[in-house]
């Protein structure tokens, strides 16, 4: 994590909880982004994976504000199935810590998190390779600071590879979010709570597929054509960064 | 008196020969119960099921019966938005539709379809594109507000739920008469206040706004419409799309594991469009032959 250079003063009093003012999109106006980024432009990514050693694969992600955390764990005997299945089984669980959020507490009420991330990894994974057996993913949210799931999902397809899971493919995934009359790619919480609508995909990028598409506020066609395009372009993008991170740990393990 | 044993897929699971006689015919255009691959089951739509209830409404699709309730209560709205009331969409899956749904079996399919509902009926966090706008549920300002509690109930299940809880939200919202109320201006400007719910004055919603719910399932190389409980048990995957009275998607859904090519997803809104428009006079039509059969009666 970054650390805060500057004059560090003998006493600590904390600044009083700044309500920054909510500024509310308007619909002629462009709309300027609170980290000054261009509208098509992601943030910055910091991935490492082995970030938790007693898991079978680890991945640690920052995308800007948001930190996520994701421990692997299998494959493993299974506690909850007793029937036999010759497919593996693959359980998901999300949470947020309760310092995520800016207030207390917030990120218990986003449960469906978990359900989504597995829809969106068991299209990945070769469940065959692994019958009888289960592999679980925890996926720890420490900071969340926009743009949360597809975060989530990306640095669950790194652990995934970190652990030696078969996967068809890598996942990456991003989202746009519909501020006024512009397209914005990688939303802060900030846009996120004010957007008209908004679309995450998650894909292979390697193989052009799409396992997952979540839409939701009012879209034209046209307009999901150009937010589909968009974010397809940074998926296959985010997947060679993730891949590249991969490659490091092999490579500094040769040295 | 119609004697039917129905040994459904989930009970016997479909043979190697069925499964490529379903998957044949839906490459011919022609599925099992004659209908070609865009086609709706005859739908019926029936409202004021529940009288308890705000407003209410039953949809059967084909085999697929579902009942949706609205029950509106006051109460305050969300620091983050004081200017909107508050819509809660709940699905239960009843065991009278499958053994399996019992207590905490039907828990999982519950989740997805009330999560799915939310997604396709309330838009965007500003309230865009919603189908029931938020902001006039609206009382007093930071204070009161209505909260709409959508249940849904699963009776019967013969594939093709989510369109059909779709539906039946729609019609249970046209059926729906929310009281008025009087705000009673508080003596001391604390949190309550005082607010008067007439017995006799109704406002009804609007629901021309109410977008309708297409699923379109992919089996092999083709998108069938309303997949029966068979036709989903050979599903690739499905792609939910929810298209108002304008044409503009209000939310999609792509449910199912299997992955798909991105042009793929781009033809199946298409043809989603394509096909709401007929759904929607259909099911217009059908709510208000339901709801002037209300009326007449006694």
């Amino acid at each position: 994590m970054a650390s805060k250079t500057g004059s560090t003063p003998a006493t600590y009093s904390p600044s009083p909880a700044t309500h920054k003012k909510k500024r509310i999109p308007i619909a002629d106006v462009d709309w300027v982004r609170p980290d000054s980024r261009g509208f098509y432009q992601c943030r910055p990514a910091y991935l490492r994976t082995g970030a938790v050693s007693p898991a079978a694969g680890s991945a640690y992600a920052e995308f800007g504000n948001t930190k996520v955390i994701v421990s692997v764990f299998g494959p493993r005997e299974s506690k909850k199935a007793m029937m036999y299945s010759d497919t593996g089984r693959l359980n998901c669980d999300v949470s947020y810590t309760t310092f995520a959020t800016p207030n207390r507490g917030q990120g218990s009420d986003k449960k469906e998190l978990s359900s989504m991330l597995h829809k969106a990894l068991e299209g990945a994974i070769i469940l065959e390779s692994f019958p009888k057996t289960c592999v679980d993913v925890f996926a720890l949210v420490l900071e969340s600071g926009g743009s949360d799931l597809p975060v989530v999902i990306s640095c669950a397809s790194l652990a995934l590879a970190d652990a030696g899971i078969l996967l068809y493919d890598l996942v990456a995934s991003v989202s746009v979010s519909c501020v006024g009359k512009n397209l914005v790619i990688d939303p802060v919480s900030e846009e996120e709570s004010y957007n008209d609508g908004s679309l995450m995909i998650t894909c292979m990028p390697s193989r052009n597929q799409v396992t997952q598409l979540i839409v939701d506020g009012e879209w034209s066609t046209p307009k999901i054509h150009d937010a589909m395009e968009l974010c397809l372009g940074a998926c296959s993008k985010l997947g060679e960064v993730m891949r590249s991170c991969l490659k490091d740990v092999v490579t500094d393990l040769k040295e | 008196m119609r004697m039917k044993k129905k040994m459904t897929p989930e009970m016997v699971g479909l043979s190697v020969g069925e499964k490529n006689f379903i998957k044949g015919g839906i490459a011919q255009d022609l599925r099992n119960d004659g209908r070609k691959r865009l086609t709706y089951r005859p739908i019926y739509v029936e409202t004021g099921v529940i009288p308890q209830a705000n407003g209410s409404a039953r949809v059967k699709l084909g085999e697929t019966d579902v009942i949706a309730s609205v029950k509106a209560e006051l109460g305050k709205p969300r620091v983050s938005h004081p200017d909107q009331g508050k819509v809660y969409i709940y699905v239960e899956c009843s065991p009278t539709a499958e053994p399996s749904f019992e207590r905490r079996g039907g828990d999982e399919l519950s989740t997805e379809l009330s999560i799915a509902l939310e997604r396709s009926l309330l838009g965007g966090k500003s309230g865009a594109g919603a189908g029931i706008n938020p902001a006039s549920l609206l009382i007093k300002e930071g204070k009161v507000c209505w909260d709409l509690y959508v249940d849904c109930l699963v009776i019967s299940s013969d594939g093709n739920l989510l369109d059909a809880l779709g539906a039946a939200i729609k019609a249970a919202l046209s059926n729906t008469g929310i009281p008025r109320v009087q705000v009673r201006e508080a003596a001391s400007s604390d949190e309550q206040a005082d607010v008067d719910v007439s017995d006799e004055e109704f406002l009804q919603f609007d629901t021309s706004g109410v977008p309708v719910i297409v699923t379109l399932t992919k089996v092999g190389r083709h998108y069938i419409v309303d997949a029966t409980s068979e036709e989903e048990s050979l599903m690739s995957s499905a792609v939910s799309i929810s298209v108002n009275r304008h044409g503009m998607i209000c939310g999609l859904t792509k449910r199912g594991g299997a992955g798909l090519d991105p042009s793929v997803i781009l033809d199946m809104i298409s043809v989603a469009k394509h096909v709401s428009e007929q759904l929607l006079n259909k099911l217009d039509s059908e709510i208000e032959a339901a709801e002037r059969a209300n009326e007449e009666e006694p």
